[in-house]
């Protein structure tokens, strides 16, 4: 990982012109898009902005289960993306419902040439190019009918200016050894077979070797290796009364050589493998109403999703009048300046820094995916909420980037996320002390139990079908985005004694709920995960990941709800298990 | 090397594939009898069959363009689909409902690995998900059935049949990547001579498919087959906006059965010309008249018109147009074809067929099946749901991995009495124009396929995608190649107009869907001399050609 890192920085600070000239990919792309600022039709708007991002990716993937290799497959990949904008900054063919859609024909160049064969990439570019502007030129005509006979109230521009950049890192090393990992995933889906009471479960490893490219018209050049590997267990169960029970661990590195050992891996799964076993077995909870207190990958796990989610502004795309949609705003939206956590809590996003207590942090990155170099944000200063994550998509009452564009986003937009998100507290207590205090307050209110969450469903597990359902349920209530469910829930009793429950969910859990938060432990624990933009950033629901990572204390929350679930329960198989 | 060496070798290659093999069929036999057992004692409704079967595909795609590899993969899987039925023969969870899908398997991996604990974890939690939905539409249709008026086809469920025990695993296949990978760049790049062309690919797949199947009426069978198969495309865009494009396809059960490069760069040559051609080539106007259909547009039109509406399964359901439902024993054809569907078959001439197979999806024996002798109707395309008249399947109830089987086609031949030498055929059709007083007629080379609607709520007709059309003229002018031209028409009109065949059977190798997904076929038909054709003018687009020359230094060359 470090040797990973240093060749990154000297590459920063003095760009190796002469690689960078070698490359025929990024020779390609800066020739051919040079020629593409010609591109007309007359009386139609030319071209003001062009960028080419090609993904070069060569990944090894394997699934296991009990023992068995499920799949292995090599995959090499280059996909392209070209975006075209007609107009101008203020108004173009972007934000709006159309903008992305290929309108008219498109050619038949969904795969780049893997071989660096500089002709034919210009050429596959050529028609990407010619495609690109001609659906840019449809959209900004369609969007400007559309605008026609609606007033808007706020005019935003559609992109922002940033200032070019070039960084040229080298290509990434790191070998991946098929039949070494083969063999590793098939003995470590073996572990399982000891939990009886596992009614599932499988293994699956990733390991990308991958290159950014992204060249635009402004001048910005970017080749930034982006190695990824990382194992993913999942495992299920079923209660007596027929509760499906699941959950799952990943382990990830950005370099491969830099993934846990088989030992701290074999560790991990068996804690996983215990945990649905003991949840099987656990009681089926009663609702409860009080406070929480959320320990270790927890406190991680709720800020990263809810203020992961609600500090990128979503913007609302130009549409035909009358035509509707669903386009969930954040829950933070206009609400700078106002208190959002207490006064003694601070929030930095530093996607700069690459260690923390000696230990290597997951969300560092030098470039974001519009080619903006990111800086160390403050969020939140003293409770009070100062800025948002932002891409070069303008939002209401911000426009210029700060580099936080990590994931592809919709209608010529990205996403925006976070790279290294630091939850600060000044007024901590050991966390011995934060039980004790909730536990003080469940005395004097009477309540038998406190409760404590150390793991939440985030990324989540869910099949697609529950994720489909969870929300289908948020739209008709017309509610917010629920949270995760939680997945580790325990009561704890006045004379210490803790007893792991199941069954609970919460209810109108928002950022509103972090002004009640009590306090905070002295000890801040790392959480990192694979972001993505999916609800829940759902497991394997993009092809596309951001490495993430959240350094957060242990929190008390006082007056959160926990409902009992009530869904029906599938009966148990007729058959046992073989 | 001396022969004792090479004796163990020869062991060693060939014993782990029957161990291999044995596994996974002991694994599903194992499973199958403790599931079945249990359920039979335990749970309500009780099943009274259960099947399995694995497909285990090793699949190895590279593909190319002017000379760079876009794709190169190797994939392996093995998928299991599971049958439960809960009932009876006479009335199972399996019963059409009025055109209502029935989808009870989902085709979920299996271990690659010959592990029988991993295996037998997924085959147990698939049989609990299928019967739990088994058991529930039972339910609602005993329901539906009480409620409905008497359905015209009053046939069972499920046809009886003899269990069959078969085990041979399918050859193994050799594949190098790599020497595809370099023959690929060096055939695509011939393109490079061909500067209409937009964009092109050559590509190569080669699939080695095994299947194990196990039931509880005793069937245990592993065979399988292998699939190669050459792919050029090629796609241009004329100065009004229609995109043209051809194919070719090569065939074979081997890589080791696909051409050499001359006649891979012949096919190429002749993709690329019919794509330069078209770009020039005039737009029809809508036309009825006299056509000869190629050998292989007339086993497209044989497919398309014909074939899916002799499937057993749509005899059955009332939403379905049943054309020929009440026509066994009568004429449907002109009397001097018949058309044949023989699985058995594995090659045409020097061709391999892609629409061999040793035994179906519902593990019944592959056999030859007559369904049209000189003009009459003998019987249906049937899996293991019976239709009134047919009680038993012929070995035709096929699927992809993940849907349920019914009635498919496998290999269509047709056979003609009445042949004529292609240039006679050719006469024929100037003295049609002539006599129908037309200024010309069709000639439809090379089809891309077709598509139909048999359902009573869509239109009984059927259309035909030709690629390379000519117009012929009555007099000595050369054919005349042209753009745009669907064929369009119904099936029972279309028949009656078919007035003689050629001499020379083509060949198509192909890939069907219809809903239990893709399966390989081929349809085997000489050329046809149809009185009266109709087409119509093809969807265009209204798109420009590229608005830049293409890069002086890609590959390719320069625009129009």
């Amino acid at each position: 990982m470090k040797a990973l890192q240093r060749v990154a920085l000297a590459a920063v600070a003095c760009a190796l012109p002469s690689l960078a000239a070698d490359d025929a990919v990024l020779r390609a792309m800066r020739d051919e898009l040079q020629r593409s600022r010609a591109l007309k039709i007359v009386n139609l708007d030319p071209p003001y902005f062009i960028s080419y991002a090609i993904d070069d990716g060569d990944a090894f993937l394997a699934s296991a289960t009990l023992g068995g290799l499920v799949s292995a497959d090599r995959r090499r990949f280059r996909s392209p993306q070209v975006q075209v904008r007609v107009g101008d900054y203020k108004f173009d063919n972007t934000n709006y419902v159309g903008s992305g859609l290929p309108f008219g024909g498109r050619y038949n160049i969904e795969q780049f040439p893997l071989d660096n064969d500089y002709g034919v990439l210009r050429r596959l570019l050529w028609l990407a190019t010619d495609q690109a502007y001609k659906a840019a030129v449809e959209a900004i005509a369609r969007k400007r009918a559309a605008l026609r006979n609606v007033t808007v109230t706020e005019q935003l521009a559609d992109f922002a200016r940033a200032q070019p950049t070039r960084l040229i890192l080298d290509p990434p090393r790191g070998e991946i050894d098929e039949e070494e990992w083969k063999n590793r995933v098939r003995k470590l889906s073996a572990i399982f077979a000891a939990y009886p009471d596992l009614h599932a479960s499988g293994l699956e490893f990733q390991a990308i070797r991958s290159v950014r490219y992204l060249v635009t018209s402004e001048g910005t050049e970017v080749r930034l290796p982006e190695n990824l590997a990382f194992l993913r267990a999942r495992v299920y169960s079923q209660a007596p009364d027929g509760m499906l029970l699941r959950d799952a661990v990943t382990f990830h590195a950005l370099d491969f050589g830099a993934m846990p050992s088989d030992l701290e891996i074999t560790r991990g799964l068996r804690e996983l493998a215990e945990n649905v076993t003991a949840l099987t077995k656990a009681p089926f909870a009663d609702s409860y109403v009080g406070p929480v207190l959320f320990e270790g990958d927890a406190a991680g796990q709720l800020f990263a999703e809810l203020l992961g989610r609600n500090l990128a502004l979503n913007r609302r795309p130009v549409m035909e009048p009358g035509r509707g949609g669903y386009w969930p705003a954040s829950e933070l939206e206009g609400r700078q300046g106002s208190r959002i956590l207490p006064e003694w809590m601070d929030v930095v996003d530093d996607p700069t820094q690459k260690e923390w207590r000696g230990r290597t942090l997951f969300g560092f990155y030098p470039i974001d995916q519009e080619g903006v170099v990111p800086q160390p944000l403050t969020l939140v200063e003293k409770g009070v909420l100062k800025n948002f994550l932002l891409t070069r998509q303008p939002v209401k009452g911000y426009e210029g980037s700060n580099g936080r564009a990590r994931m592809p986003g919709n209608f010529g937009a990205c996403t925006a996320g976070f790279g290294n998100l630091f939850v600060r507290a000044s007024e901590t207590a050991p966390l011995p002390a934060l039980r004790k205090r909730m536990m003080e307050m469940c005395q004097a209110r009477s309540k038998p139990y406190g409760i404590i969450v150390r793991k939440m469903d985030f990324p989540s597990s869910a099949s697609f079908d529950e994720v489909r359902r969870l929300l289908t349920a948020m739209g008709r209530s017309g509610g917010t985005q629920p949270v995760s469910q939680p997945v580790l829930v325990y009561r704890v009793y006045p004379d210490g004694r803790e007893e792991l429950v199941r069954g609970l969910r919460f209810r109108g859990l928002t950022t509103r709920s972090l002004k009640d938060i009590l306090g905070a432990s002295d000890e801040s624990h790392l959480f990192e995960f694979l972001n993505n933009p999916a609800p829940f950033a759902l497991m394997g629901a993009s092809n596309f990941v951001s490495e993430t990572a959240v350094i957060a204390p242990s929190v008390l929350i006082d007056d959160l709800e926990l409902q009992k679930f009530d869904e029906e329960l599938p009966k148990l198989p007729i058959v046992p298990a073989p | 090397m001396p022969s004792p060496v090479r004796a163990a070798l020869l062991f060693i290659a060939v014993f782990p594939a029957l161990a291999q093999s044995s596994l996974v069929l002991r694994a599903l036999s194992e499973e199958l009898e403790r599931n079945f057992s249990i359920l039979k004692q335990k749970a309500e409704p009780a099943p009274y069959f259960l099947s399995y079967e694995v497909t285990e595909q090793d699949v190895n795609v590279v593909s190319a363009t002017l000379g760079a590899i876009t794709s190169a993969r190797h994939n392996a899987s093995r998928l299991l689909d599971v049958s439960v039925r809960v009932g009876s023969r006479k009335l199972d969870n399996y019963h059409r409902v009025r055109g209502e899908r029935v989808d009870f398997t989902s085709g979920v991996p299996l271990s690659l690995d010959d592990n029988a604990a991993a295996i037998k974890q997924r085959v147990w939690l698939e049989t609990d998900r299928v019967y739990r939905l088994a058991a529930e539409r039972l339910i609602k249709i005993r329901t539906s059935t009480q409620v409905k008026v008497a359905e015209a086809d009053d046939s069972d469920d499920f046809s009886e049949e003899k269990p069959a025990v078969f085990s041979e695993a399918p050859p193994k296949m050799k594949f190098s990547a790599e020497q595809w990978a370099a023959r690929l760049r060096k055939l695509s790049r011939e393109f490079d001579q061909h500067p209409g062309v937009l964009t092109s690919s050559v590509s190569v797949m080669a699939q080695r498919e095994t299947k194990y199947f196990v039931n509880t009426e005793g069937s245990r069978l592993e065979h399988g087959r292998g699939f190669a198969r050459i792919m050029i495309t090629a796609q241009a865009k004329a100065g009004d906006g229609t995109d043209v494009s051809t194919f070719e396809t090569f065939e074979a059960a081997d890589p080791s059965g696909l051409p050499g490069d001359e006649v891979i760069l012949a096919a190429i040559r002749k993709v690329a010309k019919d794509v330069s051609g078209l770009l020039r080539a005039p737009e029809v106007e809508p036309f009825v008249g006299p056509a000869i259909l190629s050998g292989r547009a007339a086993a497209v039109f044989f497919h398309e018109i014909f074939g899916h509406r002799v499937e057993g399964h749509r005899q059955k359901d009332e939403t379905e147009g049943q054309t020929f439902t009440k026509s066994l024993g009568a004429p449907v054809l002109p009397p001097f074809l018949s058309v044949i569907f023989d699985p058995t078959r594995r090659k045409a001439g020097t061709v391999d067929l892609n629409g061999w197979y040793l035994y179906d999806d519902e593990g019944i024996q592959a056999q030859r099946v007559p369904v049209v002798e000189n003009g009459i109707l003998k019987t249906f395309l049937m899996s293991r749901s019976p239709v009134r008249g047919v009680d038993h399947s012929n070995g035709h109830g096929r699927r992809q991995p993940g849907l349920e089987p019914v009635s498919r086609q496998s290999n269509l031949l047709v056979e003609s009495s009445k042949q004529v030498p292609e240039a006679r055929l050719r006469e024929m059709l100037g003295d049609e124009i002539r006599r129908q007083k037309k200024p010309y007629g069709y000639y439809f080379e090379q089809v891309t396929g077709g598509f139909t609607t048999t359902a009573r709520a869509g239109i009984q007709a059927f259309k035909v995608i030709p690629l390379v059309v000519y117009r012929v003229y009555p007099d000595n002018r050369p054919d005349e190649l042209v753009r745009g031209a669907d064929i369009v028409g119904t099936p029972l009109a279309s028949f009656g107009k078919i007035l003689a065949t050629g001499d020379r059977p083509e060949i198509f190798n192909g890939y069907c869907g219809a809903e239990s997904g893709s399966v390989p076929v081929s349809a085997v038909s000489p050329a046809l001399l149809i009185s009266e054709i109709e087409i119509e003018k093809k969807q265009k687009s209204q798109e420009r050609p590229p608005l830049l020359p293409p890069p002086v230094n890609s590959a390719g060359g320069g625009g129009q």
